[in-house]
């Protein structure tokens, strides 16, 4: 008897997410399979690349490598957007409102608005607006932000369990996507998911946020809770968890002594810029592996090494 | 279910305050009053747990030993503290046999405390947590439950004289662990015939908002009882529970045992009662992920 192959027998699939609007929106999801395992189901859209766009000039915060191709943009996010798109081919815009931190600057919701719609209305590509986390703030800033930008369906988050219902809300009003961001706990973001359902937002307007560790500092854990994640979506029917996932991996990975010390400091370690890189894309690598279906990355250089990687996987 | 299921009442506890406060006092009237409460509500044993008592353990468990049992003197008592000292203490004014709680399977635990099984006619809690600390699985369970039998023989302790606690873990976050003590259970009589067993039912919903716990609760025991668990330590003043594990409720139980065998149920065309059973069957046993809303989804 022949030798056959056993396959997996998949009983549900990943919701398709349309985020952005008109000939550059982008559809993510609809999976019917672990990811890339496209000899047991189907990838109907591969994973995407935004890149990352930061509200306010990262200057040392950014490890040199990261910042020196937009030395000549930071400082000014459309410029900073237009250029990801012309030069380095972005799919989507990641806009940070780093500026908003209210232990930084504590920027006012208002100028954060200003901000976000003044990149939306310069791109045509998607665009992700990510708060700070900062529970309070970001329940005052990503409502203004819906509000300035309507109708042109953002990705705005992170919502949590303890703002989501400003940040849902606010999505619905203004016809937003909503990312749903957890812990690194599989049941906590199970739980968010059915909350953001309750409250109306309708799974075709949600991306998950699993918590994104880099590699070499809890990598692994978001890898297993994506895992986790994707065997309850795709072999349980768990119908909270068929979302499509989000990573914004640009942050966790560069601030990172391994991409900070420069070939100075730390000669043995290789070169700074390729060091970075590569930590950067192998992470992303990793997620994508995981089950990402949209990742958030910073340099150009990581995009492109990530995206000919999707191809070469996803044929 | 031809054995009758033992409740033991876990309600007098060293950490609510009220009777925290009345042990640190010496009052002894809410703790009598609780425990005639508990005797009403028909539990087989009261858990006294004055907590590991450091101080003044001695003179604190032989106090409430004696004023427990002024009111209650047909309910034996299982002595609750980490206290070795404070445990002797309780044992040597009980009256009738008494459970020590519990006899953790680590040599020093074990040679600390095993000769009051002996010396004072008790029973004893065989504690499944090992030098490493919590067992990961079942065959970790089963290890433990092999030092202590090996421990046992050596003090002269009978299998019908240890109850082994497998140890529940809460559900929100180490649901594995929960169906590691449904298999344990499986394999429990073929390693030590004839021994009890019990566990701390309630840690199952540790973490879950409070009035969703009582279903974890009630769903997990009839998993452990149909695996041959001998009793638990609940809370007293769950009438539910307390039917469920007579046979009173034959048909929540067999919703229970469907969903553990597999087999295809309409959930949907249930009373919300059994629904909230089979959903809550389905997430112990993995089949249905858990999140805090479990029942309404």
């Amino acid at each position: 008897m022949a030798f056959e192959i056993p396959k997996q027998i998949y009983s549900g699939a990943i919701k398709s997410v349309t985020i952005g609007k008109g000939g550059k929106a982008i559809t993510l999801g609809g999976e019917t399979s672990y990811p890339f395992y496209v000899f047991e189901g189907a990838m109907p859209h591969v994973p995407r690349i935004a890149m990352e766009v930061w509200d306010k000039n990262p200057g040392d915060e950014w490890a040199d490598p990261a910042l020196a191709p937009f030395k000549d943009v930071a400082g000014d996010p459309v410029a900073w957007a237009q250029k990801c798109i012309k030069n380095y081919g972005a799919e989507a815009i990641a806009l940070i409102l780093v500026s908003t931190d209210p232990n930084g600057d504590d920027a006012s919701p208002e100028a954060a608005a200003a901000t976000a719609k003044k990149v939306a209305d310069a791109i045509d590509v998607p665009l992700i607006i990510y708060g700070t986390g900062s529970v309070d703030k970001d329940a005052e800033v990503l409502p203004a932000v819906a509000e300035a930008c309507a109708d042109k369906n953002l990705i705005i988050g992170p919502a949590q369990d303890k703002n989501y219902k400003k940040i849902g809300a606010a999505a619905l009003a203004y016809n937003h996507t909503v990312i749903a961001f957890s812990p690194i706990d599989v049941n906590l973001a199970k739980q968010l998911n059915i909350l953001l359902g309750q409250l109306g937002v309708k799974d075709s307007h949600i991306l998950v946020d699993p918590t994104t560790g880099g590699l070499g500092y809890g990598l692994e854990y978001t890898y297993s809770v994506m895992e986790r994640d994707r065997m309850a979506a795709l072999t349980q029917e768990d119908d909270k968890l068929q979302l499509p996932i989000i990573c914004y991996l640009g942050q966790e990975v560069w601030k990172v002594k391994e991409c900070r010390l420069t070939n100075d400091e730390a000669p043995h370690l290789g070169d700074q810029t390729k060091r970075g890189i590569l930590m950067e894309a192998i992470t992303a690598v990793d997620l994508l592996l995981a089950g990402a279906d949209l990742l958030v990355m910073r340099h150009p250089e990581a995009v492109k090494l990530t995206k000919s990687f999707i191809q070469e996987l996803a044929g | 279910m031809s054995h009758h299921f033992i409740r033991i009442g876990e309600n007098l506890n060293v950490v609510t305050k009220i009777y925290g406060q009345a042990m640190k006092e010496r009052n002894p009237k809410p703790l009598q009053e609780l425990a005639v409460q508990e005797a009403e509500k028909g539990v087989d044993y009261i858990d006294v747990n004055i907590g590991p008592a450091r101080k003044g353990g001695e003179e604190l468990m032989e106090w409430i030993v004696k004023a427990i049992q002024e009111v209650v003197p047909n309910v034996p008592l299982v002595l609750d503290t980490s206290n070795i000292a404070a445990m002797e203490a309780g044992l040597k004014v009980h009256k009738g046999r008494a459970i020590i709680n519990s006899i953790m399977a680590r040599p020093e635990r074990m040679d600390g405390m095993m000769p009051l099984v002996k010396k004072y006619d008790a029973y004893m809690i065989g504690l499944l947590w090992g030098p490493e600390g919590m067992p990961r699985d079942e065959h970790e369970r089963g290890m433990l439950t092999a030092e202590i039998l090996a421990k046992a023989a050596e003090y002269g302790i009978n299998n019908e004289d240890i109850w082994f606690d497998p140890i529940v873990a809460p559900l929100n976050i180490q649901q594995s662990q929960l169906v590691a003590n449904l298999e344990y259970m499986k394999m429990l009589q073929d390693m030590a015939p004839g021994a009890l067993s019990t566990c701390g039912l309630s840690n199952a919903s540790n973490g879950v908002p409070e009035d969703l716990r009582p279903i974890i609760n009630r769903a997990y025991v009839i998993m452990m009882q149909r695996h041959g668990m001998a009793s638990a330590i609940v809370d007293a003043f769950d009438d539910e529970l307390a039917a469920v594990v007579a046979g009173k409720k034959p048909e929540t139980v067999k919703i229970v045992h469907d969903i553990m065998d597999g087999k295809s149920v309409d959930i949907a065309a249930m009373p919300k009662d059994l629904q909230n059973y089979a959903k809550t069957a389905r997430v112990i046993l993995g089949q249905v992920l858990f999140s805090d809303s479990w029942l309404e989804v």
